[in-house]
């Protein structure tokens, strides 16, 4: 068995809860750049930027769904450890995926004006 | 679900060091969210600011620096996690110097162009 599951230590330090926050906040951080690229794209009238705004706030869900499942996963009697395959890979994904939006977004502008 | 095979090696570490490599690997990408945020919303809202090509510059140099940031999230998660599991000294990464570099450059360049314009 690959995945790491324990009984619930009752840890003092709140590790699990702390971990399921950070997810939470990470959401909210996606979210900020999900908005900063859909009014890039509303102001300069780019289609390319509206789409991964939209895709952005979608990440931002996703990730608001991964909080969700963490937060399942590590309350209980019995806690998983390993987080979901595809979570850390998703997120680090996503941030590229703004930087690409938020770098395009200010060349296109310097380009026009 | 099948899992990645280096979750098969050595041995599950301290949940708790788990957990916390989990959430240094949050807090790198907000790190990279934020300067990201930061560049764009300074080019986006300071256009009172002069010369511009130095927002512009700022702006794409934070962008580049936030992708990089967020790439070595993730590497560092994983090789922190495999060094745990054998056992071994955690990796070093250039995340540190990388983010104390751009702030350093950033808060310059911009303070420059505050007295400047």
């Amino acid at each position: 068995m690959a995945v790491h599951r324990i009984d619930a230590p009752g840890d003092p330090g709140l590790q699990p809860e702390r971990t399921a926050l950070a997810w939470g906040r990470t959401s909210l951080a996606i979210a900020v750049n999900a908005l900063l690229s859909l009014r890039a794209g509303l102001v300069l009238g780019e289609g390319s930027l509206i789409a991964v705004g939209a895709l952005l706030f979608a990440a931002a869900g996703a990730t608001v769904a991964v909080a969700a499942v963490r937060r399942r996963q590590l309350s209980g009697a019995i806690l998983t450890i390993t987080p979901p395959r595809w979570a850390l890979p998703g997120v680090a994904a996503a941030t590229v995926l703004a930087t690409l939006a938020g770098i395009a977004s200010v060349l296109v502008e310097g380009g026009s004006g | 679900m099948r899992r990645p095979s280096w979750q098969e090696e050595g041995q599950d570490p301290d949940y708790r060091f788990t957990l916390a490599n989990e959430r240094t690997f949050l807090a790198w990408i907000r790190t990279a969210l934020a300067l990201l945020a930061g560049g764009v919303l300074l080019h986006q809202f300071a256009t009172g600011l002069q010369p511009r090509l130095a927002l512009v510059v700022i702006a794409v140099g934070l962008g580049v620096v936030a992708a990089a940031l967020s790439v070595i999230a993730y590497t560092r998660w994983r090789s922190t996690e495999i060094a745990m599991r054998h056992g071994r000294p955690l990796p070093y990464g250039w995340a540190l110097p990388v983010l104390a570099a751009t702030t350093l450059l950033t808060a310059a360049v911009l303070t420059i162009v505050l007295l400047v314009s």
